[in-house]
């Protein structure tokens, strides 16, 4: 017997097992070339297809619930692409350091020629448009909103000059992110605490959310603007 | 009024052409022509998620591919040039 819950739309339930083979398939395809190749930086790129395959079985469901599955998901790949690339760079460099017979060039970034962005827009338009987007990132809250809010971060720190943040701002940032998670937190427990405060705990939760993406997404711009302003 | 399962047909079939792209296809040997042809499969998952309505994931998933091909993209070029096989 096949239990479906009768809020959910009969479309999806025709498109339930075709999405799930194509899940399947997806998932048989990205397992057997990861162990088909030996170099970790192709695994690591194989994983994507994975995470994708994970995507398509949970989508499957058709209702919130998959929404509110999908998007820790995500955030859960990308953390752990984040993580095992910087493990990657980190291993080449304890390799290089345990053989300096290997001559190597000291710099290296993302662009290796010198980068330097002389349009006339990249100085005049970001405030304008960084603080639209942050703006709206805050009005739309939680995940997108964090996301959104940190696009404009990100085009700020890369469009503009300066180089180099102060140690204080970074360990600010770092304060704005327990913050946030402590927001969560108190968010949830007055959920179950108190149900009839539901639209406070929400909002507890959510503005968390934001404000722990955004600073997140702010520091990948920062460490991408020390790779792309070097003269 | 087009139909609906024709987009998510299309979906899947993007999905796999662009996970066998991705596995086993041409030139996969060089990480970044990898890294291009999983957005094929990604751009299959978007269509399946604008047929199911996940409005929410499919901004998601667009967010998240952005700033993955950008972490890959440094580190594939990092590891270049300190001279590793990739």
């Amino acid at each position: 017997m096949i239990f479906t819950p009768p809020y959910v739309p009969s479309e999806f339930i025709f498109m339930y097992m075709p999405a799930i083979y194509a899940g399947l398939i997806v998932g048989f395809i990205g397992s057997m070339a990861i162990a088909m190749k030996r170099e970790e930086l192709h695994i690591l790129i194989l994983t994507d297809l994975i995470g994708l395959a994970m995507i398509f079985v949970v989508s499957a469901v058709g209702t919130d619930l998959a929404e509110a599955l999908i998007l820790p998901g995500l955030v859960v790949e990308l953390a752990e692409t984040m993580a095992i690339s910087e493990i990657l760079i980190s291993r080449e460099m304890r390799k290089i350091d345990a053989d300096p017979r290997r001559n190597l060039s000291k710099a290296s970034s993302l662009f290796p020629q010198p980068f330097a962005l002389n349009m006339e827009i990249m100085t005049t338009a970001p405030n304008f448009i960084a603080l639209v987007l942050i703006g709206y990132g805050i009005f739309l809250t939680g995940f997108t909103g964090g996301a959104v809010a940190g696009g404009g971060i990100v085009l700020y720190a890369l469009s503009k000059k300066a180089r180099g943040m102060p140690v204080l701002v970074i360990d600010g940032i770092a304060g704005v992110s327990g913050i946030s998670w402590c927001l969560w937190i108190i968010g949830f427990l007055l959920f179950f605490v108190a149900p009839n405060l539901w639209l406070i705990s929400l909002f507890l939760a959510a503005c968390g959310l934001l404000l722990k993406v955004a600073s997140k997404v702010g520091l990948i711009g920062l460490l991408m603007r020390e790779d792309i302003d070097k003269e | 009024m087009i139909d609906v399962h024709l987009f998510f047909y299309f979906g899947i079939f993007l999905a796999i052409l662009g996970s066998l792209a991705t596995a086993w296809g041409p030139g996969v040997n060089d990480p970044i022509v990898r890294t291009f042809n999983t957005e094929v499969a990604s751009i299959g998952v978007c269509l399946i998620l604008l047929c199911y309505n996940h409005t929410l994931a499919l901004l998601t998933l667009i967010a998240t591919t952005v700033i993955i091909t950008l972490i890959l993209f440094r580190a594939i070029i990092r590891l270049e040039e300190m001279g590793a096989d990739v």
